[in-house]
């Protein structure tokens, strides 16, 4: 009885024992025996420190858990998740891996494309999973704290390089030379100030005959404005129609007086063509009288004859008053 | 001087070698069923059954205070629910296993050598083989079996008690939620923390029962000699109970780190 009461002790304690510890665990895991759920298969290059058992959330609401990961072929990592039972996909769904806490949660988030943040490393691999040819959600991993830091880490890095630079730039030597150069820039400053004063002085004087400019202008402004007021009169008045009517006859007769012209040059064109040929011929008759050439041009030409025309012309002066002195040697008037 | 240190090291190696011995021994003799089989259920009574107050009480005040301790050190920037994290990890993967697993190198390994010990200068162990009794067989094998068997149950129910603990002290010390503990115990929680601390616990009772056994069969010289045995079996059992733990951490935990 004693040995019985022994087993049964220690079988119900054991027995006891194991339940308690396989139903704890399945409460820290979360599982959920006998619930239908949906599987969902994602793809990814990489899946960062996502684990399994990892949280699948859709809009921040825990819908699932990751599954199972595993390598696929030509370079994808695979992951299984569980969806839980009623739960709808977003439209034109990803799967966006990405840490939860800083302290080593990751999580898997299933978003609309439209809502991926525009990281373009994020949405190369969006792209590059989607043409993947298995079907599946495409995939992508989201930079973790570790990465940023690491980012910031050589920034730092880059950061501390300049300042030991800078420091290793300003020696005594540098600063003297930089107290030389604060000192020059300062003669530079008065030099610069003493010229901006007498520009200023210049501009003070060009803005006044701006000024006056304005002033024209304005003036000019108001004359327009009173023209354009007149002519807004005129327009009103029905007098402009009938300058134009006039101006369009002007035109008319102007056209006509212009085709009158066109006709009048037509014929000086060929009256200067006449009479370039006219002048021409001249020119080349008076070239040949000039050359002496002809009867014409010997005439001309020849001195003995000039001399001998002035004093035929002398003799005949002399005739003619040798003529008037005594008319009747030369005349003899008789009658019968 | 020089002799002292000798003297030492070459019983301790004796030890360990007697222990070596007996477990082959009993491996042998565990093809006895017959002899070892009946003695099972009240070693692992005594042994394990008997050591749940024990274990349940260290396992609770182990609990409360990881909690506080935790939500004394988590200051600032760490957020609450981390309470959780820790209490869950630290009592499933080493306070319920090493604290359940000292004490009852105490309470099993001094009551496992006082007793062979007993048996050993009284002369019934002499007996037992006059008797044609493999005393293996019947005193030694019952107790490593209920020792490697009872001590996963009694952390077990140590771990459960311990997380229990520290939930209860969360919400009741602390103003922490149950939503916020258990965030935090959920968290990093893998089945694997359960399967560790069970599998460390269970190379505890075997290491605890084997000394208290070598410990006791060897005890010389009437009560000083039981005593003395009964002394070194604890002193052993907590010794390889640490060195257990670190070989384990070493072995599986480093393992999975990488």
């Amino acid at each position: 009885m004693k040995k019985r009461s022994n087993d049964w002790i220690v079988g119900a304690v054991i027995i006891a024992t194991m339940i308690g510890i396989v139903a704890s665990t399945m409460y820290l895991q979360q599982s959920d025996i006998g619930k239908k759920r949906t599987g969902v298969t994602a793809r990814f290059r990489d899946v960062g420190n996502m684990q399994v058992g990892n949280a699948v959330v859709i809009r921040g609401v825990r819908a699932g858990r990751v599954q199972q990961i595993s390598l696929a072929p030509r370079g994808w990592v695979e992951a299984k998740f569980d969806m839980d039972e009623g739960i709808t996909l977003p439209v034109d769904p990803v799967v966006l891996i990405q840490a939860s806490t800083l302290f080593g949660e990751w999580q898997a988030m299933i978003t609309p494309r439209s809502a991926a943040p525009p990281i373009r490393d994020v949405l190369d691999q969006l792209a590059d999973s989607t043409d993947a040819p298995e079907r599946s959600l495409p995939g992508a991993v989201l930079p973790d704290i570790a990465q940023l830091t690491t980012v910031a880490g050589g920034i730092a890095g880059n950061v501390a390089s300049v300042a030991e630079r800078v420091r290793t730039a300003f020696s005594d030597s540098a600063a003297l030379e930089l107290r030389a150069s604060i000192r020059n820039f300062s003669v530079l400053s008065s030099d610069l100030a003493r010229a901006v004063r007498v520009q200023s002085r210049n501009l003070d004087s060009i803005a006044v005959g701006v000024r006056a400019g304005i002033s024209d202008l304005a003036d000019a402004s108001s004359t327009l404005r009173r023209t354009i007021s007149r002519v807004d009169t005129a327009t009103s008045d029905g007098q402009v129609r009938d300058i134009v009517a006039e101006t369009r006859r002007a035109t008319a007769n102007m056209a006509e007086a212009s085709e009158r012209l066109n006709t009048l040059t037509r014929s000086l064109e060929t009256s200067e063509a006449d009479l370039r040929g006219a002048i021409g011929k001249a020119d080349s008759l008076l070239g040949k009288v000039n050359r002496g050439e002809g009867s014409l041009g010997m005439l001309f030409n020849d001195k003995s004859l000039y001399r001998n025309s002035d004093s035929l012309m002398i003799d005949l002066r002399s005739l003619l008053a040798d003529f008037r002195r005594d008319p009747k040697r030369y005349i003899s008037l008789k009658v019968f | 001087m020089i002799e002292l240190v000798g003297r030492v090291a070459r019983e301790t190696l004796e030890s360990f070698g007697e222990a070596g011995k007996l477990t082959a021994e009993a491996v042998r003799s565990t093809r006895d069923v017959k002899t070892w089989w009946p003695n099972l259920s009240l070693q692992a009574r005594k042994l394990g059954v008997d050591s749940l107050p024990i274990g349940i009480l260290i396992a609770l005040f182990t609990g409360v205070v990881l909690a506080l301790l935790a939500s004394y050190s988590f200051t600032g920037a760490v957020p609450r629910y981390l309470v959780g994290t820790l209490v869950q990890k630290t009592v499933m993967m080493e306070l319920a296993p090493v604290l359940t697993g000292l004490a009852l190198a105490g309470r099993v390994g001094a009551n496992i050598a006082a007793e062979l010990g007993t048996m050993r200068v009284t002369e019934q162990v002499d007996a037992l083989e006059t008797l044609a009794y493999d005393p293996i067989a019947y005193l030694v094998v019952p107790r490593i079996m209920s020792g490697i068997v009872m001590f996963p149950v009694v952390v077990g129910v140590a771990m459960f008690v311990g997380l229990a603990a520290g939930w209860a002290a969360s919400l009741l010390l602390l103003d922490l939620s149950s939503i916020e503990f258990l965030k935090g115990a959920r968290l990093f929680f893998d089945g694997f923390d359960v399967r560790y601390g069970l599998v460390k616990s269970a190379s505890f009772g075997f290491a605890v029962t084997v000394l208290g056994c070598t410990n006791g069969l060897k005890a010389r010289g009437g009560a000083q000699g039981v005593g003395a045995s009964a002394t070194s079996a604890v002193v052993q059992s907590a010794v390889m109970i640490l060195v257990l733990d670190a070989f384990w951490a070493m072995v599986w935990l480093l393992g999975r780190a990488k």
